[in-house]
Order: C-alpha cells, then sequence, then structure tokens
C-alpha cells in the first residue's frame, strides 16, 4: 500500500521475495478423499472477500453506469436502464475532458519529476559514504513513512498565506511581492503544492528501490570501466542503466498508477477549488456520485477513469503479466 | 573508487542539500507542534525554535472528538489486520504446500485484486454498505480495508511459507505429527518475522485510507482520525500548533511500525522486477 503516499505505497507493490517452486506435497502423501476438499475450505473466506468486496463492486461499477441512479431511483429501489446516455453525458462535457487532460498531465508532471529525483538522488546516494549516507536516508524514510493525512496539513502551514514559514522566507530574500502572497488563489498553483506533496511522499520509494538496484551492478564491471578511464557518464550509461533500467520501468509504471489516483491530498489541500481548477478525475468521481448522488454518472466516470489507466499503463501491464506467469505457476 | 578531495566536498554538499529538503516538512511538523501559540502566530522569522512547549499536544487531545476518532482509527485498522492474518495464513497454506485444482486461478485473482483501483470502486461500495445496512457503522471500513489489504497479504504470506524448507515439515510428521500440527508447531513459529512484516504493510494502508473513511462515515463521531485531520480548520481555526500536534499524534504510530521493516519494505517491492 504502499502506497506510504499513500497511503503507504503497498498496495500494488507485487510483494514478498520470489519464493521457490511449491513443495510438491500431494505426491508425496497420497490423498484421501476428506483431504482433497481441505484446500478449498482454507482459501473459502480469503475468495468470499474477493468476490463479495472486490469482484462484485468491479461488475457492479460496470452495470450502475448503464442505469440511471439518483436518489430517487435509490430509495424507490428501482433499476432504470438508460443505455449508454450516462457515457454521452460524460464525454459531451467540455469539462470532464478539461478534467481528464489535466489529470493525464498532473499524473505525467509529477511521475516526471518523482523519477528523474528519485533516480539522481540513488547515484548520488552511491557515491556518499559515512553519516552523509546515513543522514540522506533517515531523511528520506521519515519523508516515506509519515501518513498521507500528516503531510497534507504541514505542507498547508509551509504554505500559509499570512504565517506561513515559505512567504516569509522569500520575504527575508528580498521577495517583498510575497507578503501575504496566496499559494492557492489559481488552480495552477494549488496543483504546483499538491505536485510537490505527492513527489516528496513519492520520491523514497523510487530512489530506494533504483538503489537497489545500483547496488547488484557487478562491482567488476565499475572496476573495469574506471580503468579503461572511463568518465563518469560512460561508466553510468555502460554500467549502471542496463541493471537498474527494468527498475525505473517498474518504478515510473508504478508512479503512473498511484499518482493517477490520488484523491485524499487533492481534496484535503482545497477540495478541488479554486473553483474547481484543480479538481481531477478521482475528485469529479466523488463530486458526481457522494456529493450530487448521481450514481449512474459517477459510475460511468469510473469506468472511463479505469481504461484511461489501463490505456496509459498498457504496456506495463503486459510486461506484468509476462513476468508473473512463472510465478503463479 | 577514488574521488579527489573536491569530488567528495560537492559529492556531500549535494548530500546534505538533498537531506534538508527532504527533512524539512517533518522537521517543521515536529518544531510547530512543540512551539508555544504566543510563537506560531507572529511575523517574525523563526526558523529555529526558542522555547519548547507540550501544550500543543495537551490541546490537541482535549479537542472534542480526538480520543473518538483516535478509537475509530484504531478500531478499523486493528480489526482489518487482524482479519487478513488471519484469511491469509489459512490461504497462505495450501497455495505455498498443496496441489489442487483451481490454484493457479486464485493465484490469479490475487494479482489482479492487487492492483484493482479501489478509489473506483467507492459507488457500488457505498450502495453495498447501504443495502447491507452497514453505512455509517464502523464495520463497514473494516471490512473494505480487510478487502484492500488481504490481496497483498495472501501474496506476501505465501512467499514467506515457500521460504520455510518442506523437509522440516517432514521431519515432523514422521515424528508422528499430523499435516496440520506439523503445521502448527514448525511453520507457524517461523512465520513470525513474515506475519510481523506483512500486518504492519496492511497497518499502514488501512491507517492512511482517506476515500473510504470520507464516503462511508458522515456523522462527525464516526470519523477516522485522517478524515478528521482533513477538516481541522473548523477544530482548530488558526491554532497551528494544535493541529501540528495532532498530525505528530497521528502520524508516531505508522513511523514506528515503519521503522521496524524498512528493509523489507525495499527488497519485497524489488524482488519480483529484477529478474523481468
Amino acid at each position: 500500500m504502499a502506497t506510504i503516499h499513500n497511503t503507504i505505497r503497498t498496495d500494488t507493490v507485487p510483494a514478498g521475495t520470489s519464493p521457490p517452486a511449491p513443495a510438491r506435497a500431494s505426491g508425496r502423501k497420497r490423498a484421501g478423499l476428506g483431504e482433497k476438499t481441505i484446500p478449498y475450505l482454507l482459501l473459502a473466506p480469503a475468495v468470499l472477500v474477493m468476490l463479495v468486496l472486490l469482484a462484485w463492486p468491479a461488475l457492479q461499477v460496470i452495470g450502475i453506469s448503464f442505469r440511471k441512479l439518483d436518489l430517487g431511483e435509490l430509495v424507490r429501489g428501482e433499476v432504470v436502464w438508460v443505455g449508454v446516455t450516462n457515457y454521452t453525458e460524460v464525454l459531451s462535457d467540455p469539462e470532464f475532458w478539461t478534467i481528464t487532460l489535466r489529470t493525464v498531465l498532473f499524473t505525467a508532471a509529477v511521475v516526471a519529476g518523482t523519477v528523474v529525483a528519485g533516480l539522481l538522488i540513488a547515484v548520488l546516494m552511491r557515491h556518499l559514504t559515512g553519516p552523509v549516507k546515513v543522514f540522506v536516508q533517515v531523511t528520506l524514510v521519515l519523508a516515506w513513512a509519515t501518513p498521507i493525512l500528516a503531510t497534507t496539513t504541514v505542507f498547508q502551514w509551509i504554505f500559509d498565506q499570512q504565517y506561513g514559514i515559505l512567504n516569509k522566507t522569500l520575504v527575508k530574500l528580498g521577495f517583498d511581492s510575497f507578503q501575504g502572497y496566496s499559494w492557492f488563489s489559481s488552480g495552477t498553483s494549488t496543483l504546483t503544492v499538491i505536485g510537490m506533496l505527492i513527489l516528496w511522499q513519492a520520491v523514497p520509494f523510487v530512489c530506494f528501490t533504483i538503489y537497489a538496484g545500483l547496488l547488484q551492478a557487478p562491482k567488476e564491471l565499475y572496476e573495469a570501466a574506471a580503468m579503461d578511464g572511463a568518465s563518469a557518464w560512460q561508466t553510468f550509461s555502460t554500467v549502471s542503466w542496463p541493471t537498474i533500467r527494468p527498475l525505473v520501468t517498474l518504478a515510473t509504471f508504478l508512479s503512473v498508477i498511484w499518482d493517477f489516483k490520488v484523491f485524499a491530498q487533492v481534496w484535503a489541500i482545497r477540495g478541488g477549488g479554486p473553483d474547481g481548477e484543480s479538481t481531477t478525475l478521482p475528485v469529479l468521481l466523488y463530486l458526481r456520485g457522494i456529493a450530487g448522488r448521481h450514481f449512474g454518472v459517477a459510475s460511468a466516470v469510473a469506468v472511463l477513469m479505469i481504461l484511461v489507466l489501463v490505456v496509459l499503463t498498457a504496456r506495463y501491464l503486459q510486461l506484468l503479466l509476462r513476468t508473473r506467469e512463472g510465478d503463479v505457476s | 573508487m577514488n574521488k579527489t578531495r573536491g569530488q567528495r566536498i560537492t559529492l556531500n554538499t549535494a548530500g546534505v542539500l538533498v537531506a534538508l529538503v527532504f527533512a524539512f516538512p517533518t522537521y517543521w511538523l515536529l518544531t510547530s507542534a512543540f512551539k508555544p501559540s504566543t510563537a506560531m502566530l507572529t511575523p517574525d522569522y523563526d526558523l529555529i525554535p526558542l522555547s519548547v512547549t507540550f501544550d500543543n499536544f495537551v490541546s490537541a487531545w482535549a479537542k472534542p472528538g480526538f480520543l473518538t476518532h483516535l478509537t475509530n482509527s484504531l478500531i478499523v485498522t486493528v480489526g482489518a489486520v487482524l482479519l487478513s492474518l488471519v484469511a491469509g495464513v489459512l490461504a497462505a497454506f495450501p497455495l505455498a504446500r498443496l496441489r489442487f485444482r483451481g490454484r493457479k486461478g486464485f493465484l490469479l485473482l490475487v494479482l489482479i485484486a492487487q492492483m484493482a483501483p479501489m478509489e473506483a470502486l467507492f459507488i457500488p461500495m457505498f450502495l453495498l454498505m447501504q443495502d447491507a445496512g452497514l453505512l455509517n457503522k464502523l464495520p463497514s471500513l473494516l471490512l473494505v480495508y480487510f478487502a484492500i489489504t488481504l490481496p497483498f497479504t495472501v501474496w506476501t504470506l505465501r512467499g514467506f511459507v515457500q521460504g520455510i524448507p518442506y523437509e522440516l515439515e517432514e521431519a515432523a510428521m514422521v515424528d508422528g505429527c499430523g499435516r496440520f500440527g506439523a503445521f502448527r508447531r514448525v511453520v507457524l513459529p517461523l512465520l513470525g518475522p513474515g506475519i510481523v512484516a506483512t500486518s504492519v504493510f496492511a497497518f499502514i494502508t488501512a491507517w492512511n485510507e482517506f476515500l473510504y473513511a470520507l464516503v462511508f462515515m458522515r456523522d462527525k463521531d464516526k470519523q477516522t482520525l485522517p478524515v478528521w485531520l482533513s477538516t481541522f480548520r473548523t477544530v482548530f481555526g488558526t491554532d497551528w500548533g494544535g493541529i501540528m500536534a495532532a498530525s505528530v499524534m497521528y502520524s508516531l504510530p505508522a513511523l514506528i511500525f515503519f521503522l521496524i521493516v524498512q528493509r523489507k519494505l525495499v527488497s519485497g517491492a524489488t524482488a519480483g522486477a529484477l529478474k523481468g
């Protein structure tokens, strides 16, 4: 979940050390009839929960997206099928396209920033030694572990209009125009602050992931490169990069999945404001569904949101399923 | 690698700068929480605190609702973690040790469930909980957190069980234990570290969760800590010291648990990636 950015960012991390092939237990002991049902009994609770609380809602969201389901229908318990009306309503709304574009651009900017910063700090960390290295690692872990909402409140305090330390510092440095400057007066500026907030929480995971990869690169290759008189850049591009490339890809796609779905930070900072200018797709979904009680329309937004996410991560999902097939066997 | 003195100074300076940038919000959270309220809303430049007080913690603790929200958060989080662990251990054993029809299918289901964008499913979840009469009640949140943390728990625990040599169980069975006796006496004790790591991940996930808590809990006294913190303006006004102190108290359990398993988090996340 981890979503330590979320959540802590562990939710989509395929965690756990890659285990050895399972022991072929059944070959060692002939199973009786009763024993055949045992695996299913043991799996039953997990299966039940995943079917009722994950698979069923996933099917439901598609079903509801083809229904008119406002508060009235809900109270009367009516099922009104309306075909693709919800989708045409959502898709013909220019606001939906603005918000989708904004969400995609915002995700792209935050992911790019996170991966570049994570990569640079990981490379830096490999060259550091002693107390400075420990200092960097401890601060990264603290940033990672602080709960999302705690970080969100401290960022609001730092960026506070009147007494925030940021404005005070800027004024002190001679930028007098920042006296009482409001960072939340426009959508772009609000999203910039939210982006920095997400970045701050997201970089540690990416950085440690890439750093772990850098440590895997064989030492002899670095020594050989040094003996050949390779420059720092040549060493990086011929020795380090090939080792960490799969990890950078992994971190990039996981970041896309996480940052695209971010709700808590956007909502807690300004509720999508000012004037809806920092509203992203998850916020729109909340506004339509829970605040507006248009469950059918909101479900259409949810389905479209999942589709956009699948399109953005299609290549990764393909890669992931291919490499995971081995694990499942 | 030998570096010149100049190179080392440059690298260390860059390292210290990075650390300062990342440390600052945490630093500011802590120092603000310990600052007297008279030192908060002043135009004075106060990067380094001059006096320390616990007043903010006392006032945040005494805020109406803080204890209720803390209790709510603890109930749903700890409850979900326990349920996840029980269902997870039960499922991990056959997945790691037995061969049966449908095993692959189940593992695929777990993988897909792990990637499911839960943020897009709250409408049907909301309606489901309404039908079940659970809306605005803690069990609804507990169940959803159970569902969110379960796939990951199953997958990780299965890995840990596979890491325990099967020969140990065989030896126990030769000595007269049944298969489940062997599991209980041999595997379960060795699974300890795995259970600790897994439950910490689950704890942090649920402790952080915001969206479902916001959607399900309409009554003020049913809210969890993160939702309550997001509305701090109505509770604290401009008492930034109080809100920072409340944030520190909210962060502590997550920070402590996180430090316990920090190393495993990194290796766990990368283990599957390297061979790809």
